[in-house]
């Protein structure tokens, strides 16, 4: 089953798990490098619930585990993938971009490109939109 | 008396829906369940056609008689009554799990349908799409 | 046709349980995480539902010291044939 040659496919990444919390986070990244080597597309990886936290640029993990953040950027700079932030999930979560700490008036943001919050709308478009949606969760 | 398309048989055959999303989880303890709906009302607004299924802690979210909690935590049951404003109202119950917990039917808030093992498989295999929390 | 990911260890048998009721006759089972444990002989009675249809991710037992603890019934794949197997099954549904 595994040997047989099969369509090249178009895939969404659901990701519920936290950054080094859980294994979920890892899960996700290590499929999405995988289905890329493997010749398939990853869409997008929308993140939601505690997932939000993989956005983070301020995230700094000791030199000697892998970089969540840096993997999941290095995804979209090489293989086009969209980083996709729920904005209500982010937003509870202290989870800002420059552009809503405007609108909120804080001084500090912590989510920049290709990191991008957007709406729930955009995971009802990944479901549509892609040949496999795939959920990792805590 | 005519059948009428809200008569029980009908609802007992597996339907395709856009989407199907299982909750498997209580209310208050974890966002599980609000997130979970918060995805399903945005599909429908979206025009998809929503279906739900609860599974084990999952049916504690139709209980009759939940409020908010006490710092304010906002529950489900205001969304789970905005469910038919969004034209979602395939509503299903895993039989086993109702049992399991000592529940009935006439103990859910809203109108579900009980299903067991065999017709759950069914449902779930008609779908297209299905999101679990 | 589906494809099952788990991802919860067998002390959750509720979530078995659940996993059972959805899983169909053609449909197939992979263990990630700590759902590795349920590749133990020792658990077999929580994978009894699910017909041998049943893998495991390699690199997920390997980190857990499972390999050589394996049931016979389950079948090991490795990260490419985790996506190979989403690709094979229309549809994946994730239980946690």
């Amino acid at each position: 089953m595994i040997d047989r040659p099969y369509d090249v496919l178009s895939y969404a990444l659901l990701v519920h798990a936290a950054p080094y919390s859980e294994q979920g986070a890892l899960s996700a990244l290590r499929f999405a490098q995988a289905a890329v080597a493997q010749g398939h597309r990853v869409s997008s990886v929308f993140f939601y619930r505690d997932g939000v936290h993989n956005a983070s640029m301020l995230m700094a993990p000791p030199q000697d585990e892998v970089h969540l953040a840096e993997g999941w950027r290095s995804l979209a700079q090489e293989h086009g993938t969209e980083l996709l932030v729920c904005v209500a999930a982010g937003l509870r979560r202290g989870l800002m971009s420059a552009e809503e700490s405007a609108r909120h008036g804080r001084e500090a943001h912590n989510v920049e490109p290709p990191f991008v919050l957007t709406g729930l709308g955009q995971l009802v478009d990944a479901m549509l939109g892609n040949d496999r949606v795939i959920t990792f969760a805590p | 008396m005519t059948d009428d398309e809200t008569a029980p048989a009908a609802d007992t055959q597996p339907i395709s829906l856009d989407l199907l999303v299982i909750l498997r989880h209580p209310p208050h303890g974890s966002s599980w369940l609000r997130e979970g709906v918060d995805v399903a009302l945005v599909a429908a607004a979206f025009g998809q056609a929503v279906g739900l299924l609860f599974q084990g802690d999952g049916v504690f979210a139709l209980v009759e008689g939940q409020g908010a909690g006490p710092l304010g935590q906002k529950g489900t049951h205001a969304q789970l009554a905005m469910l038919e404003m969004y034209d979602i109202e395939r509503l299903w119950v895993s039989a086993s799990a109702l049992r399991a917990r000592g529940l009935t039917l006439a103990d859910l808030a809203l109108p579900a349908l009980a299903l067991e093992a065999d017709e759950i498989d069914h449902l779930v295999h008609a779908q297209p799409r299905t999101l679990l929390f | 046709m589906m494809l099952h990911l788990l991802n919860r260890s067998p002390q959750f048998d509720g979530i078995y349980w659940d996993l059972s009721e959805a899983f169909g006759a053609e449909d197939h089972l992979l263990l990630i995480e700590d759902a590795c444990y349920a590749a133990l002989p020792a658990a077999a009675a929580s994978l009894a539902a699910f017909g041998g249809r049943v893998s495991v991710l390699s690199e997920d037992a390997a980190s857990r010291g499972l390999l050589d603890r394996l049931s016979d019934g389950v079948t090991v794949v490795d990260m490419a044939g985790f996506v190979a197997l989403t690709a094979t099954f229309p549809r994946s549904l994730s239980w946690f």
